[in-house]
């Protein structure tokens, strides 16, 4: 396909407008969370930092309870996201190949589940979760994450079972391998750049879910990074340094998880096995 | 090496009837070869002998047992697809050996298997590389190796040259047919491709609209075929169809025909059937090459104007303009060069043509 080199230009602009959109609070974040506190609430916002210190990390690791929250939103999103996938990966193997009554409809309203808004079910599930007595404890969000996560992951999931060739299956039949076997050593393998989308998904709803984790959890002790984060704000005074050190040190943990995934996500897995 | 029986079998998708009742009984060591157009129900009847399509009537019995319910891997076959099905992930080694490993073979009994089948597919130094460092013709005797080192009862094949280009296709054709030989396993192979078909098959199934229309010895369909769609579909190029009339009968076993479009030409035509009685219109069916420049004892001379002629080098087609329905084709291995708008004489073997009754059975 030929383009214009005018509607090159604008594909181009266009391209670098987002960037700059979704780039730009980012690089607001990490160069703030090094500047001097002058710097950062200078009326005169500086783009490059022209002081550079490390006192806001040093203060928030040392000072508040941050080390902790940190340490509770990975346990909860890691156990969210390993979850989820235990659950979604089986679950959208049987909605793509089990035939059942009713199989599409199901496959279609399952995804009915993100028309309630979160705040709309709270406070059933609040009143449920009290009567089990699990209110303050991360079990409850980790539950909450990954019902909130399965329904798009299995969505999700099934599509990529979809692109794998059915020959492929049928050979794994025919060479004697069971249902389990087929989903465990071929099909996984074939579908990983799915399980990799599936388990980031995860893993960042779960890490920057608050609503629930707000109210769910009473305790400090307990408290995930989006909550423990919030009580740094305070009442008469926002400490701008220490905050966005933490927002910083917030994006880390999703960062290290897509350079460790990355490697899954490349095309072509199943190029070699048909024609 | 085993024996299969299909009996009465039949397949339905919904409302649709795909197999239409299939009796077929293949002996130990036979290469039988499923062919006909698409949509016959070739590839449909192959997968129900795999187990991977259910069977809505009859049975499917293998050695004499019944299968028709039994699970794919436990009915001794093993398939090639044509798309070759490899585990993409998987090295050479590791697709092959997967079979043996479900079957819970010991992991240096299964290397030892799997050495011993690269070896008669000339593929041991592809062992350690993933199908996408394979070519094609590569990963189609990966596919055939896979089936191998499973030392099936009964192999299955599912046009597995179709993706290869022609030449790749005309060696593997006869790297098939040496592997049955050396073999010596039952072997079930469907193709569309009637060239595959005649080359490769101890016997032949044609199928249409899902039933079998003949069953037999490649040469037997071709020489002595049932009826007019088997005639037309084992040879290439395809016979000739002539609309005729038949003028008299002559004996028990001979009848005397005139040929519209060979400028009412008049042919003594044998009969397969002495007590088929021919009235009327039939159709005349003669292959290109009994219809040359050579007089074979007893032919009939026409004159034949070219409409188009097609070379191969070592012998032409030529094409005579149609009168009634189809063109005519014969053969030309004679010298010279006909061209086209010459008219040649061209002799036919009255003794090699045949007739057909117009709804198709022959006569």
């Amino acid at each position: 396909m030929n383009r214009s080199a005018r509607s090159t230009i604008l594909l181009l602009a266009a391209g670098i407008a987002l960037l700059i959109l979704v780039a730009l609070p980012f690089w607001w974040v990490v160069t703030g969370s090094v500047k001097a506190p002058q710097e950062i609430i200078s009326r005169a916002p500086t783009f490059f930092p022209h002081s550079f210190t490390l006192d806001h990390y040093l203060r928030l690791l040392a000072r508040s309870a941050y080390a902790t929250y940190v340490g509770n939103s990975l346990i909860v999103a890691g156990a969210s996201t390993l979850l989820t996938l235990l659950l979604a990966v089986p679950a959208a193997y049987a909605f793509f190949r089990l035939e059942f009554a009713g199989r599409e409809t199901l496959y279609r309203i399952i995804l009915l589940a993100y028309a309630f808004p979160s705040i709309v079910v709270l406070i059933p599930l609040f009143g449920m979760f009290a009567k089990l007595g699990v209110i303050d404890t991360l079990p409850a969000l980790i539950v909450i994450n990954v019902a909130f996560a399965l329904p798009f992951s299995i969505w999700m999931l099934r599509s990529f079972f979809a692109e794998v060739p059915k020959d492929i299956e049928e050979a794994a039949i025919m060479d004697g391998a069971g249902p389990v076997t087929v989903l465990r050593r071929i099909m996984m393998p074939l579908i990983a750049p799915g399980i990799a989308s599936v388990g980031v998904f995860a893993f960042i709803t779960s890490w920057t879910e608050y609503v629930f984790a707000s109210v769910l959890i009473i305790s400090d002790a307990k408290r995930t990074v989006p909550v423990g984060f919030s009580g740094m704000i305070g009442q008469y005074q926002i400490d701008w340094g220490l905050l966005l050190a933490g927002a910083g040190l917030a994006i880390l943990p999703v960062v290290i998880l897509f350079a460790f995934v990355g490697r899954w996500f490349v095309s072509g897995l199943t190029e070699g096995a048909v024609k | 090496m085993a024996e299969l029986q299909l009996r009465n079998v039949r397949k339905s998708f919904g409302s649709v009837e795909v197999v239409r009742g299939v009796d077929l009984s293949v002996a130990s060591g036979e290469l039988v070869v499923f062919v006909g157009p698409s949509g016959c129900g070739k590839s449909t009847l192959l997968r129900m002998i795999a187990g991977l399509e259910r069977v809505t009537e009859g049975g499917i019995f293998i050695d004499g047992a019944e299968v028709t319910r039994t699970d794919p891997a436990r009915r001794g076959i093993a398939m090639v697809f044509q798309s070759y099905a490899l585990y993409p992930h998987m090295t050479v080694e590791e697709n092959m050996g997967f079979g043996l490993e479900m079957a819970g073979m010991p992991k240096e009994q299964r290397r030892e298997a799997v050495r011993k089948a690269a070896e008669v597919l000339h593929i041991e130094q592809y062992l350690a590389r993933k199908p996408k460092e394979l070519s094609g013709g590569q990963r189609q005797r990966v596919a055939i190796g896979r089936a191998i080192v499973r030392n099936p009862k009964i192999f299955l094949f599912d046009e597995p040259l179709s993706n290869l280009d022609a030449e790749l296709r005309v060696r593997m054709r006869l790297e098939i047919a040496k592997l049955h030989a050396r073999l010596g396993a039952t072997m079930i192979y469907v193709t569309h491709d009637q060239v595959e078909a005649m080359t490769l098959a101890s016997r032949i199934v044609v199928l249409r609209s899902g039933l079998v229309e003949q069953a037999g010895p490649p040469m037997d369909l071709y020489e002595n075929p049932d009826n007019r769609f088997v005639a037309g579909f084992i040879g290439s190029p395809r016979m000739n169809f002539l609309p005729a009339r038949v003028m008299a009968r002559e004996g028990q076993a001979d009848a005397v025909v005139s040929v519209p479009s060979l400028e009412n030409l008049m042919l003594k035509v044998p009969l397969r059937n002495p007590s088929a009685t021919p009235s009327g219109e039939v159709i005349l069916g003669i292959r290109p090459e009994h219809l040359s420049p050579e007089a074979a004892p007893g032919a009939v001379p026409v004159r034949f104007r070219i409409e188009a002629v097609e070379q191969f080098g070592n012998v032409s087609l030529l094409h005579a303009p149609a009168v009634a329905g189809d063109g005519i084709v014969a053969e030309w291995r004679g010298a010279g060069r006909p061209a086209k708008g010459d008219v040649v004489p061209l002799f036919i073997d009255p003794l090699r043509a045949m007739l057909f009754d117009p709804a198709g059975p022959r006569l």
